[in-house]
């Protein structure tokens, strides 16, 4: 069964079509990678995944279940989704892992050995914790939030725009975790390069598919 | 000991002082004298419309009668901190007045059953002005606290988003903007009562002490009324950000701008 269906979704705002009528089918551990300029409507399509709605028609299948208003609160918690926005809050690194790890959907699944190999596959130093999130670099604040979506322990990724203020080398790794775990179904917005590479070596994967939006909207 | 009546004379050399801001006012061109003269005449006509009612009131002494007089406190209060925190009334108006309801009768209640020790505990003498004291407190928290909710909200909707892509519960995922802006309304009224006494003699004190009470009875009264304040601002500030969570969002957890005014 799909993980995820999206079946004639168009979605207006302030008049101005921003999706129309888009299709999409995800199977279990696709790698897909969304491309195009911004303003056609990418970001759109992963806020509407998550329930995070303006004006829309159409329907959205998450593990097969339709996504509504009441099936929405269930389906949040089963996906993880980063954005590009990285103001997640203020207060110490650690203070905002506390406050997500205190989520009744998140109690258990909290794992510090996990953090920790985490903090450093991503050469951030086990200190950060303690440091004010708000004074961080860019780079900085977009790993921390890889971070606590990693920790959430769920198998649906959605990110958009997740390594643009990473250098070369973390771009890939990132890319790496999340195109080399074959269990995981990703839906990666980005315009670099490092994520279009195909790890054919590895048999779980099938590679990736690349959606082009600029290409679509006309 | 006899308090000397102020009357008409006093009162005209209170009018007297007014000179002196509309005269700033008119040199500086602030704009003010205007809404001055509105809020002075406002003023006047209702404090007129109650003492004539509050001597009917203390007068006739009926249970029922305070009860709804202070019904009507409680409703206008409500209205105002719709008002003043740019909310509109329809979304938000009758969950606020029955949770304002519950807290301040509940607390007036108490208050004089087990503080004041009354025999009837709908005296109008102390049921309608400790009502207005403590509502009175209550209206600025709820104005600042609320308005600062929504406010942040807008400003920092990303970081409630993410909350609720890591899983959060509605409440779980407000729970830091409850928490910012139940500091910011609570401050004040921290501060007030940590300065009492020093920085200001309070309108109620003064107000014994001028009629005739001797200081210890007024400070006796102020302490309890200050905690009275104190917990019921904090109550009623609560209920009002929850009002606010459950009518505030549509089914999906988005925030309904069309609650706010001008939207």
């Amino acid at each position: 069964m799909e993980v995820l269906n999206i079946h004639n979704l168009s979605v207006q705002y302030g008049g101005k079509s921003i999706l129309s009528d888009f299709n999409l089918l995800v199977g279990r551990g696709d790698k897909i990678l969304i491309k195009g300029q911004s303003g056609v409507g990418k970001s759109t399509l992963l806020r509407q995944i998550m329930g995070f709605g303006m004006q829309s028609s159409g329907t959205i299948y998450l593990n097969g279940v339709l996504l509504d208003r009441d099936s929405i609160w269930d389906l949040r918690k089963r996906v993880a989704y980063v954005s590009q926005d990285t103001d997640i809050g203020e207060g110490q690194v650690s203070e905002l892992l506390d406050e997500v790890f205190s989520f009744k959907a998140n109690r258990d699944v909290f794992d510090r050995n996990k953090l920790d190999e985490l903090l450093s596959y991503l050469s951030l130093p086990h200190e950060i914790l303690k440091k004010e999130y708000m004074k961080l670099s860019g780079g900085e604040k977009q790993r921390i939030t890889l971070v606590m979506a990693l920790l959430s322990c769920k198998d649906i990724f959605l990110l958009d725009e997740v390594t643009a203020e990473l250098d070369s080398i973390l771009k890939k790794k990132v890319v790496d975790l999340f195109f080399g775990n074959p269990e995981w179904t990703v839906l990666a917005i980005s315009h670099d390069r490092e994520w279009e590479y195909l790890n054919t070596g590895d048999a779980g994967t099938g590679g990736i598919r690349v959606i082009d939006f600029s290409a679509e909207a006309n | 000991m006899e308090t000397y009546e102020i009357g008409l004379t006093g009162l005209l050399f209170s009018f007297l002082l007014l000179l002196i801001p509309v005269f700033i006012s008119y040199h500086l061109r602030l704009k003010l004298i205007s809404s001055t003269v509105e809020g002075v005449i406002r003023m006047i006509l209702q404090l007129a419309f109650v003492g004539v009612f509050l001597t009917f009131l203390f007068e006739l002494n009926s249970a029922g009668l305070n009860i709804l007089w202070v019904f009507v406190m409680v409703f206008v209060a409500s209205h105002t901190v719709l008002k003043n925190a740019e909310l509109k009334t329809k979304y938000l108006f009758p969950m606020l007045i029955i949770s304002m309801v519950v807290t301040n009768y509940s607390m007036l209640l108490y208050f004089n059953r087990f503080i004041v020790n009354l025999n009837d505990l709908f005296d109008a003498r102390y049921l309608i002005p400790i009502a207005g004291m403590v509502l009175g407190n209550s209206l600025r928290a709820n104005v600042v606290g609320m308005e600062n909710f929504c406010t942040e909200i807008r400003r920092n909707e990303n970081r409630y988003l993410f909350n609720l892509s890591m899983g959060a519960e509605k409440t779980e995922a407000l729970l830091p903007y409850l928490r910012r802006s139940m500091r910011v309304a609570m401050k004040p009224t921290i501060a007030n009562m940590a300065t009492i006494g020093i920085v200001f003699i309070p309108g109620m004190m003064t107000g014994q002490i001028l009629a005739g009470a001797s200081p210890m009875v007024a400070i006796e009264y102020q302490i309890a009324i200050m905690l009275a304040i104190y917990v019921t601002t904090m109550v009623n500030l609560l209920l009002g950000i929850l009002v606010l969570i459950h009518k505030g969002f549509d089914e999906y957890g988005m925030f309904k701008k069309e609650i706010l005014r001008g939207a």
